[in-house]
């Protein structure tokens, strides 16, 4: 069954058709991936299921309700939950502040404790930092606290937008085996990546957006080995 | 400035560098010119020897008094600030809103003598008035005058503000009128301290005191509540906040509320010190706090009480130790002077104030 389902969205900032209708669908405790350019509409995409920004036309369910109209907030408590790009931790707060505002729309404490439990002794990093004012943090770190930051807010779905950003390439291998991790655990994912031969390894589907269209789909493996997405995205 | 295409010659960037050196140099004129006024002021008076040690002490008190008051206000200044990016010119006004409510709850309890005898319920109720009205005015104009404008960006929320403070300031006139109320004082306030040869009158002190308790209080809800949190969260990355499930709209009503609050107990404190309530009464205080927010930094908690007190010790202090030094008549009659100067010069020098980071500071 699909988790989440977007049919024929359609996006504009002013003018300018940023989706021109967009149709796709993650299955639930599988990751899919998003790949394309810079400037393709794979963002705008995970703002418009977040509720940051408002489509146009088009549908947009999760587990089986639409979205529409629903702001930002209401989307996360329902389980939809995002890391935004560049990951956005709060700087002038401390890591372990960080987590707490993860697990916002959480009331129940035990269940919270327990996962910033667990968290923590899978980053044993943010342990030693946690009451360190997260902006010092090194970039790996920082990663680390937006990603813990997500899974305390105990999602069933998590969107992320380009986790591997601007980290050296080492640390890029762990953030995909992180992400591997987590979706073991059940969590659904929806990728979006510029580095499209990590994403669509990892991938059980994968999506390829051109400016504002989803140009092919198929399974990851697949466009892998499609003779199109080497030559525009692998070299 | 962006750099150019790298084909235009090098003389152009010359004669930038040229023009930057000369602003620059004339800048740092200006900041030696202050210096040297502020030093050869004070070696001026102290060689003058013209103010007692009791003297110098009311200085310092009455600083510390009004200072406090700036903190209160500056405090509303900087967070509406953290939440919105938006100065709220009316702020000024909601603390006239406040002191209104302390007079008219002061007023009766006075005449009836309820006031004399039970002074500390007494401030009590007076209090809870001018932070309840305050506040509820503070949420009102969010609701009707700015919410319309949260994804709007340019000078219409801010021109907005100006609309507010003038419509406050023009309501409460026509319904209480333009005369300058006088505001009860009650016997018990007139009681005086005295240590070391010092008078301390109990009036600043309990200002000073109750002051600095409410926001150490504030201090607290932002610190260690859930909301505070939120509030903190969302003045660093407001749809950041909302991914994580914070209701901003929320949060930004009890910002406005908790500053509000602050500013009605300001409010009614500075109508106990002054004696006086009118509709215009928040003009001036509202500008100097909001001048002690910037000098802290503004979005900064602890950054605007700091402001807020310094501004307040500089116009007390600063006509006595540095203008009177260099041969000013009356040089009290310029305290406002120097508390503008002092603004400008923090804008003109270190925009980001004392405890504050650059706002140009950019996200990815």
């Amino acid at each position: 069954m699909a988790l989440l389902e977007l049919s024929d969205v359609q996006v504009f900032y002013d003018k300018i058709e940023a989706l021109k209708g967009i149709s796709l669908s993650v299955e639930a405790g599988r990751i899919a991936t998003l790949v394309g350019a810079n400037g393709a509409g794979k963002s705008t995409t995970l703002r418009a299921v977040s509720g940051l920004i408002h489509p146009r036309a088009g549908t947009i369910r999760y587990d089986g309700t639409t979205l529409a109209g629903r702001q930002p907030h209401e989307i996360t408590a329902m389980g939809l939950v995002q890391v935004p790009e560049g990951r956005r931790i709060f700087g002038r707060l401390t890591v372990d502040e960080n987590l707490a505002m993860g697990a916002f729309t959480r009331h129940d404490r035990r269940g919270i404790a327990e996962d910033r439990e667990r968290l923590l002794q899978l980053f044993p990093r943010l342990r030693e930092r946690l009451h360190q004012v997260a902006g010092t943090l090194s970039g790996g770190e920082q990663q680390m606290v937006a990603t813990a930051r997500a899974l305390m807010a105990r999602p069933s779905m998590l969107l992320m937008d380009e986790p591997s950003m601007g980290l050296a390439p080492m640390l890029v291998e762990q953030v995909f085996e992180t992400i591997r991790a987590i979706n073991a655990d059940g969590v659904t994912i929806l990728l979006v990546e510029q580095n499209a031969l990590m994403a669509l390894s990892i991938a059980d589907h994968g999506y390829v957006l051109e400016s504002g269209r989803i140009v092919l789909s198929g399974p990851g493996r697949d466009l892998l080995d499609d003779e199109r997405v080497r030559h525009a995205y692998l070299g | 400035m962006s750099a150019g295409p790298l084909a235009i010659p090098s003389v152009a960037a010359r004669r930038g560098a040229a023009r930057m050196s000369a602003v620059s140099l004339a800048l740092w004129t200006v900041r030696f010119l202050v210096v040297a006024l502020v030093v050869a002021g004070t070696i001026g008076t102290i060689l003058k020897d013209r103010y007692t040690t009791a003297q110098w002490f009311e200085f310092v008190l009455f600083g510390l008094t009004i200072g406090s008051l700036y903190a209160q206000v500056a405090l509303g200044y900087t967070m509406v600030y953290g939440v919105l990016r938006l100065i709220n010119f009316a702020h000024g006004d909601i603390m006239m809103c406040g002191a209104f409510a302390g007079y008219f709850v002061a007023t009766p309890l006075e005449n009836s003598g309820f006031l004399e005898v039970h002074p500390v319920l007494g401030m009590a109720a007076i209090l809870a008035a001018g932070m309840v009205v305050s506040g509820v005015i503070a949420v009102l104009t969010e609701r009707i005058a700015y919410r319309p404008f949260r994804r709007v960006q340019g000078f219409a929320p801010l021109i907005c503000a100006f609309g507010v403070s003038f419509f406050l300031e023009q309501t409460f006139r026509g319904l209480f009128g333009s005369s300058v109320k006088s505001y009860p004082a009650p016997k018990w306030e007139g009681v005086e301290f005295h240590w070391a040869g010092l008078s301390v009158p109990g009036v600043d002190l309990l200002v000073i005191v109750l002051a600095v308790a409410f926001m150490a209080v504030l201090y607290l809800i932002v610190q260690k509540t859930r909301m505070g949190m939120a509030m903190r969260a969302v003045s660093e990355d407001g749809e950041a906040a909302a991914l994580m499930g914070v209701d901003v709209g929320k949060v930004i009503v009890f910002t406005f509320a908790l500053g509000g609050a602050m500013a009605g107990i300001a409010g009614v404190f500075y109508a106990f010190l002054f004696k006086q309530v009118y509709f215009y009464m928040g003009f001036t205080p509202g500008i100097k706090a909001f001048g002690g927010a910037v000098l802290g930094g503004i979005g900064s908690v602890p950054g605007a009480m700091l402001g807020g007190f310094f501004l307040g010790l500089v116009e007390s202090v600063g006509p006595s130790l540095f203008l009177d030094g260099i041969g000013i008549k009356a040089p009290y009659e310029l305290r406002d002077v120097i508390a503008y100067t002092l603004m400008i010069l923090v804008l003109v020098f270190r925009p980001q104030g004392i405890l504050g980071e650059h706002m140009a500071k950019k996200r990815a």
